[in-house]
């Protein structure tokens, strides 16, 4: 008998890269000053996390911040913007994963409607979570720099400014890609 | 083969810094970053940045690797500068250009705060420049160690940092492989419309997972049949020591923190 748990491991491993290097090719639009580009590299984990659930979403996240500070592209001006913006923010992006079980139902049965909406919601789960710890980690970023200032306004407009278009971009090739090839999504054996 | 399949900012080298155990970088980083908010008047930035440039010298990077990871910050850092000059209104008035008046602390906060900004990039930046992703992936599993009595899954979150960073190259390849077969059937990725330029990523995406899902089943594979079964009882390729000059720098650090607590206003 295989054991899944070996696969598991190399597939969110092997994504994770995936994500790393969709960030760094010159295809995503980098322009945002610090730590923030409107990309596609959140699909990659969004992937993992609707074939492998919660948890593989989660570890993908996680992972993906980690190297970022391993790799030399996170920005770290604040302790704990720093923990916020590379412990937390990419790791959440794997609560997408909660809505796997309905999406693997949804495309054995070859509902697409279904699984189109599910997929949305997830990435858009995932985004939006995504976007509250940024805007979290830019607050108290702010806040150090600039006192008495409305700092939840910078954030939220400077987060906001690259979340969104990520989010929208994210979903929409999401949509495609599934569209075209639903068993990237279904659960390896 | 090129060089860009070396994955970030490493700068290969042989100085102190290059050698030291990654453990004692990141330690010291880690307490860097925190003890650098403790800094408040030119004495205690003085020490701090002296500390910083004293690094830099010794690792011996060339400046314009440095320059380059400041790059992105500038911005922030002249936007932090100007937002104060506008907002801060004490001490005395320096200069007045169309009824805005400058101050005197407003200068020196914008100053204080860029430094700040400046020296946590440095320092920061060092550590990837001068120490090998893989480096840093071994010395998060050793540091993170006592985690595993609380079931954390330290070993594997290890194993799967190295084996990303081991296919990144691999993918970038891969990547390149693609975009070229298909930019030769006509796909166009660098022009035209946004809409266009998107919807051109679904061709080269879709065999990019395709293969990603190949070769991690391959690796999976491969792996179970050498006996691969968890993180018990496996051994390192490489292992971490602490030695003599390790030691050296963290008596050096304590000194700095010392000097920076003792001469601070409080």
């Amino acid at each position: 008998m295989r054991s899944n748990r070996t696969l598991f491991l190399i597939e969110v491993a092997v994504f994770t890269a995936l994500a790393l290097l969709l960030d760094i090719l010159p295809l995503s639009f980098k322009i945002w000053a610090q730590g923030g580009s409107i990309s596609f590299a959140m699909i990659p984990v969004f992937i993992v996390a609707f074939r492998w659930g919660v948890k593989g979403g989660l570890l993908s996240g996680f992972l993906w911040g980690a190297l970022q500070v391993a790799t030399g592209t996170a920005y770290i001006l604040h302790p704990l913007q720093g923990f916020i913006d590379y412990a937390i923010a990419f790791t959440v992006l794997g609560f997408a994963g909660i809505f796997a079980p309905k999406i693997q139902q949804a495309v054995k049965h070859n509902n697409t409607s279904s699984y189109l909406s599910y997929i949305a919601l997830g990435v858009l789960l995932g985004s939006f979570l995504r976007f509250v710890a940024h805007y979290t980690a830019g607050v108290v970023f702010f806040e150090s720099a600039i006192e008495g200032q409305p700092v939840w306004l910078y954030s939220l407009v400077y987060n906001g400014s690259y979340m969104f278009p990520s989010f929208i971009i994210c979903t929409i090739l999401v949509f495609f890609l599934f569209h075209t090839q639903p068993r990237t999504l279904l659960k390896a054996a | 083969m090129n060089n860009s399949l070396i994955i970030g900012q490493y700068v290969p080298g042989n100085s102190l810094i290059h050698r030291l155990d990654p453990r004692t970088k990141i330690t010291v980083i880690f307490f860097f970053v925190f003890i650098v908010f403790f800094a408040n008047n030119v004495v205690s930035y003085s020490i701090l940045t002296l500390f910083a440039i004293a690094c830099i010298v010794t690792s011996r990077v060339p400046i314009r690797f440095i320059a380059k990871g400041l790059t992105p910050v500038w911005f922030l850092i002249i936007f932090t500068f100007i937002l104060h000059l506008i907002v801060t209104k004490e001490g005395t008035v320096l200069l007045e250009i169309l009824g805005f008046k400058i101050y005197s602390g407003g200068v020196i906060q914008g100053f204080a705060i860029s430094m700040r900004f400046f020296l946590l990039i440095l320092v920061t930046s060092l550590l990837t420049l001068t120490t090998t992703p893989i480096e840093i992936t071994d010395a998060i599993e050793e540091m993170l160690h006592p985690l595993k009595k609380l079931k954390f899954p330290v070993h594997e979150l290890a194993l799967m940092m190295s084996i990303s960073l081991r296919f990144i190259p691999t993918l970038m390849q891969e990547t390149e492989k693609i975009s070229k077969a298909q930019a030769s059937r006509g796909v166009d990725f660098k022009t035209g419309p946004i809409k266009e330029r998107i919807k051109a990523i679904v061709p080269l995406l879709i065999p990019l997972f395709i293969s990603a899902f190949k070769r991690a089943e391959e690796l999976a594979m491969a792996m179970e049949a050498r006996g691969y079964q968890g993180g018990e009882g496996r051994t390192k390729l490489r292992e971490l020591k602490i030695e003599k000059r390790d030691m050296l720098i963290f008596v050096l650090f304590v000194f700095v923190i010392a000097g920076l607590f003792y001469f601070r206003s409080w």
